[in-house]
């Protein structure tokens, strides 16, 4: 039974390309590539400078918006929750990408919005630079940028 | 008158009759012995008639037995000699239909044996090849065998109509075969073209069954180096074709996670006194049994990455079966008739069990059917080598092929666990219980627990109150004694006494009672702050243990992202010297 010679030679996919955009509906593994040092920074620097409320917002806007590109707005995240280095008794921080208030301070034992309570113990660990949240999973993205999550399935 | 009967009565006939009664009575009794003697012998026959029943009954069922046996057998042997009859028939069938083809398989290894040793004049093997093309027409393997006489030869023209033939007749049998041919003829450059070839008839979602040997002879270096850089480039444009569509990727993710699970080890026993007083140690054990699991995996990768080249001939014995599977096993055409020579034989094998013989045939066709997508085959080496057909050698290059999602499914059970890890240790000891995170806080929880117990006694005191209405009861008969003093100073005196006595008693009994109290829970209160400390100890510990494993989740993670496919081309360089000296 002779078999068709599959014409391999023209369906050449580079797997070091680089995808432009974070993730898109058809392959959300897309969301696990490696995050710019840009956003990085910028969130890192979120925390430490005292940003007023609405620039913080707007700066934290373009980076989501530079780093997800494109991508439908369901593929956002919901928000960020990073390790809250204000010293005890604070825990965690929230950037909040729906509320009016975007930094948000939690203490220990204080509970978070419903949607961010699932990345709470992760961000707390020393290895995750920054939690971003999504509707049914979370991201962890350590210090280098690169990201790993909680769903088998992605 | 009365007297005188009295005295003249004769009861000498009343003795008589009785002792003839007396005798009677005997001959009655022995009657009735001798009736249940008769009966016992009754009895006995009817015991012997019951065997002999169940005797004829074993009999019987014997007999049923020995004749279902006999009619299983009878059918057996009616199918053993219908299969022998239709064997031979098939056979002949087959030799009739394809009884040349069987001719070309035969002459093939010999050509083969004689390429080898080089002592069949080009003559002979071009008349015998020649031959065969005439008498097995639409069979692949006689152009083929053609193609290498005039190849030997030299016969350039002939050799190429020989091969486009071959190749029209089957390009993938073709293909595998030349092969094969070429490389165990050395002929490196030639195997590396037919290898390319082979690489293109493979899906990557539905490899063949020879395809691991295939790449276990590429990545040992039984073919030439750059056989390897072109598998590397097959793979890799399949695995973009694979990871585009479908769960593939997430399938092989979740075996790997269902394998770092299975690597956790046993923890129990480690921590006494948490697993007897902590509320939730079932979630502080499952924990610490995931994060344990980090040194097991990195031993297991480090033990496949550090695998030094085991290889031998074994792998050139494997690809010599293959080659010579391909020129004896039978062609697809002849497959049906194959199908039912095999049952066949198998029925005969099995002595008539038709049934038996058709179960083997069924699994047999299961694992020739069997194939698997270029994922799944690479997951099959880096789990089970052996199983899979695979040396370390592979499984080393599966493992870095699949390196991406081992990552990633390394960095979700990382994450799972740590996301499991739970906050709070809640101790529950003898009623006191307080939550801890690590221990540290051990001053505010010997607070805690001396606090707790102060209630414990004050409510264990509470259940003991003051005895008032006995005091109050010999109050009054001290009283009742002073005021009898006056009327009968002695009932006075003795009064008052059993009053005083009584009230003595009921304070030394109240006074006993509180003693007995205080002393027992405070027993209760040492013996619970031994464990409270010692469940601190062990908190600390099992903190520090929790985090020395999770660092370790780091190491592997460093470990498994070091690793490239680049890294095993350097295998090939000892394995380069079996190429040469061979």
């Amino acid at each position: 039974m002779a078999r068709l010679i599959l014409n391999t030679e023209n369906q050449q996919f580079d797997l070091n390309k680089q995808q432009t955009t974070a993730g898109s509906a058809s392959n959300p593994r897309a969301l696990l590539r490696n995050r710019s040092k840009k956003y990085m920074d910028l969130i890192a620097g979120l925390d430490t400078h005292n940003l007023t409320d609405t620039k913080g917002m707007a700066l934290l806007m373009n980076a989501i918006q530079e780093e997800f590109g494109t991508a439908e707005l369901g593929n956002w995240p919901l928000g960020i929750v990073a390790k809250c280095f204000l010293g005890h008794p604070y825990e965690v921080h929230t950037y909040d990408l729906s509320a009016s208030q975007i930094l948000h301070h939690y203490k220990v034992g204080e509970p978070l919005p419903d949607q961010f309570e699932k990345a709470r113990t992760l961000a707390k660990h020393n290895a995750y630079a920054l939690v971003e949240v999504y509707k049914d999973y979370v991201i962890l993205i350590r210090e280098d940028g690169s990201a790993s999550t909680t769903s088998a399935a992605l | 008158m009365s007297d005188r009967l009295i005295s003249s009565a004769d009861i000498s006939g009343i003795e008589y009759k009785l002792r003839q009664l007396d005798s009677n009575l005997d001959r009655v009794t022995n009657n009735i012995s001798h009736v249940r003697t008769e009966v016992g012998g009754v009895l006995n026959e009817v015991g012997t008639l019951n065997q002999r029943q169940a005797q004829l009954a074993a009999d019987l069922n014997q007999l049923a037995a020995a004749f279902s046996d006999f009619v299983k057998n009878d059918g057996k042997q009616k199918s053993l000699q219908l299969a022998e009859t239709r064997q031979g028939n098939l056979k002949q069938d087959l030799e009739i239909k394809f009884g040349y083809y069987g001719e070309v398989r035969r002459m093939a290894t010999g050509i083969l044996q004689g390429v080898d040793t080089g002592i069949v004049s080009d003559g002979t093997l071009r008349a015998t090849t020649e031959e065969v093309m005439l008498k097995a027409p639409g069979y692949w393997l006689a152009p083929a065998l053609i193609t290498v006489a005039s190849w030997i030869r030299n016969d350039k023209a002939t050799a190429d109509k020989a091969l486009n033939e071959s190749l029209r007749r089957d390009d993938y049998k073709t293909t595998l075969f030349f092969m094969l041919v070429m490389r165990r003829l050395n002929r490196y450059e030639a195997s590396l073209q037919w290898l390319n070839r082979y690489f293109m008839h493979q899906n990557p979602y539905n490899l063949d069954r020879e395809f691991v040997i295939i790449l276990e002879a590429v990545t040992t270096g039984v073919f030439p180096p750059a056989a390897r850089q072109l598998m590397m480039k097959n793979a890799k444009s399949w695995l973009a074709q694979l990871t585009q569509s479908g769960d593939y990727i997430n399938d092989q993710k979740a075996q790997w996670l269902q394998f770092f699970h299975a690597k956790a080890p046993v923890v129990s026993g480690k921590y006494p006194l948490l697993e007897q007083f902590c509320n939730n140690w079932t979630a502080l054990e499952t924990y610490l049994q995931t994060v344990s699991a980090h040194e097991p995996i990195q031993a297991h990768f480090k033990n496949v990455i550090g695998a030094s080249t085991d290889l031998s001939k074994a792998i050139k014995v494997q690809l010599d079966e293959i080659l010579s599977m391909l020129v004896t096993n039978f062609d697809d055409e002849e497959l049906p008739l194959q199908q039912q020579v095999r049952l066949n034989e198998l029925i005969i094998d099995m002595d008539g069990d038709k049934a038996a013989a058709q179960s083997v045939m069924d699994a047999e066709k299961h694992i020739f059917q069997e194939k698997v997508d270029f994922l799944q085959l690479l997951t099959n080496a880096a789990f089970n080598p052996a199983k899979a057909g695979a040396s370390k050698v592979t499984q080393a290059l599966a493992v870095s092929i699949s390196q991406p999602w081992i990552v990633e499914a390394h960095d979700t059970f990382t994450a799972n666990s740590r996301n499991s890890i739970p906050n709070l240790i809640v101790y529950n000891i003898d009623g006191f219980t307080a939550g801890t995170q690590d221990g540290s806080d051990e001053e505010s929880l010997l607070g805690q627990h001396e606090g707790y117990w102060t209630n414990v006694l004050k409510a264990e005191l509470a259940k003991a109150p003051y005895p008032t209405s006995n005091v109050i009861l010999g109050g009054l008969i001290i009283a009742l004694g002073a005021g009898l003093l006056i009327v009968n100073p002695i009932v006075g005196v003795l009064a008052a006494g059993v009053g005083i006595w009584l009230v003595l008693n009921t304070l030394n009994k109240h006074k006993k009672t509180i003693q007995q109290i205080k002393d027992s829970t405070a027993n209760r209160e040492q013996k619970s702050k031994e464990v409270l400390r010692g469940c601190i100890a062990e908190t600390v510990d099992y903190r520090k243990e929790c985090a020395r494993e999770d660092a370790k989740a780091e190491v592997v993670r460093a470990l498994l992202t070091s690793i490239t496919p680049e890294d095993f081309s350097s295998v090939s360089k000892d394995t380069r010297n079996i190429l040469t000296t061979n």
